[in-house]
């Protein structure tokens, strides 16, 4: 039985699991969906009451039937580096890989339709909640005097993206940042806005999440330093560190409801050592953590995706094919 | 009729352009231009950031 890994060529935290699963003597393919059509092929059939489907990467053919597991990575958009790209060819390039794919009886990390789920922070925020896990007071809007009303019941305020994306034209970047006491809140207006209580935080939390195993690293924080840990300085290392039982159970609720098999939850450890939510990453970054503090959670997502064991089946209804 | 969110916007800081490791199909995995498997090279990740979190952002939310 062989794992399928979709991602980019470049995706060298791939490769970290890949390693493994090389060592271990466990089948692997790995491609990009942007390939598709092209260097990426594929064919299934419906006849007679049953499927048969392969797929086809760098002279490697893989039959849908034969997969242990698949683990969404980095996969690039369908199509997007085909001879002749289009919206069209994307769509249908999208439907007949994914299409397949969700029929087969492999487990993901993560099923598409509870990724894309997962993704949208206000859910993530109120199933935060549910699970026990502290959230910090949080707005959402678009209107501009709740904004003001939330600034004078929670003066020391954030701002960050909705969606965690970054505009594209042109690139920019949009930390988590400070909002000052006198900041006037008109645009928010013109954009759905989500403003937070800032966490006097002592340490930024990464809690790294494969099925059953949580790893978690710990980053000493000051009040000098950037609100937003990706941009802060690298100069402070990240270390392992424990996970509060009562953490530990939150976070497992969270994923069985979530449905994810994977996840990479931020927090704020504030002065009474309670770890305050920030968000779960369906897909979030593990290498950096592991380079740093030697955790082996390439290791653990490849013994996950190697394992025999099965998964219940989703009850996520998604409402487009398209991975993007 | 920018807005908010917008108004704490940076220029984002791209990534090095070329990265010494190249990807190859046989082994599916990136080798460095002596032949190294470049995951096995620590040094060289942390150098080059290319695991952290803010790498990928241009098309994946999830960092």
């Amino acid at each position: 039985m062989t794992v399928l890994i979709l991602t980019c060529e470049e995706d060298v935290t791939a490769d970290m699991v890949v390693v493994h699963l090389n060592a271990s003597g466990v089948p692997v393919v790995r491609l990009d969906p942007a390939d598709l059509p092209g260097a990426v092929a594929l064919s299934g059939e419906y006849v007679h009451g049953a499927f048969r489907g392969h797929l086809q990467s760098a002279g490697r053919l893989v039959s849908i039937s034969g997969l242990r597991s698949i683990w969404v990575r980095r996969p690039g958009i369908p199509a997007t580096r085909a001879p002749d790209p289009s919206d069209w060819l994307t769509e249908e390039s999208s439907q007949a890989l994914y299409g397949m794919l969700r029929g087969s009886d492999a487990r993901w990390m993560n099923h598409p339709d509870a990724a894309r789920r997962a993704r949208h922070k206000p859910w993530q925020l109120r199933l935060a909640q549910r699970c026990g896990l502290p959230v910090p007071a949080t707005l959402i809007t678009s209107f501009p005097q709740a904004a003001r009303e939330f600034a004078e019941r929670y003066p020391d305020l954030v701002v960050k993206p909705v969606s965690g994306a970054h505009p594209q034209d042109p690139p920019r970047a949009v930390p988590t940042s400070r909002v000052a006491p006198d900041t006037d809140f008109s645009a928010v207006a013109f954009g759905p806005t989500l403003l937070q209580r800032r966490v006097a935080k002592r340490a930024d939390i990464r809690l790294t999440v494969v099925g059953e195993r949580m790893l978690a690293a710990r980053k000493t924080a000051d009040e000098a330093d950037e609100v937003d840990v990706r941009f802060a300085s690298a100069d402070v290392p990240w270390q392992a560190t424990e996970v509060p039982p009562r953490i530990a159970t939150a976070v497992g609720a969270y994923l069985r409801a979530a449905e994810l098999t994977y996840g990479a939850f931020d927090f704020a450890e504030d002065a009474d050592g309670t770890w305050w939510f920030l968000e779960c990453n369906q897909s979030g970054q593990f290498g950096f953590v592991e380079v740093e503090t030697g955790q082996p959670i390439a290791r653990a997502v490849a013994d996950w995706l190697a394992s025999p064991g099965t998964e219940p089946s989703s009850q996520v209804n998604g409402a487009s094919s398209t991975v993007r | 009729m920018q807005p908010f969110a917008l108004n704490y916007a940076r220029p984002a800081v791209e990534l090095e352009a070329t990265t010494p490791y190249v990807y190859d199909t046989g082994l599916q995995l990136n080798v460095t231009m002596d032949g190294r498997i470049a995951a096995g090279d620590s040094a060289l990740l942390r150098e080059l950031g290319t695991t952290t979190s803010t790498a990928g952002s241009k098309t994946h939310f999830d960092d």
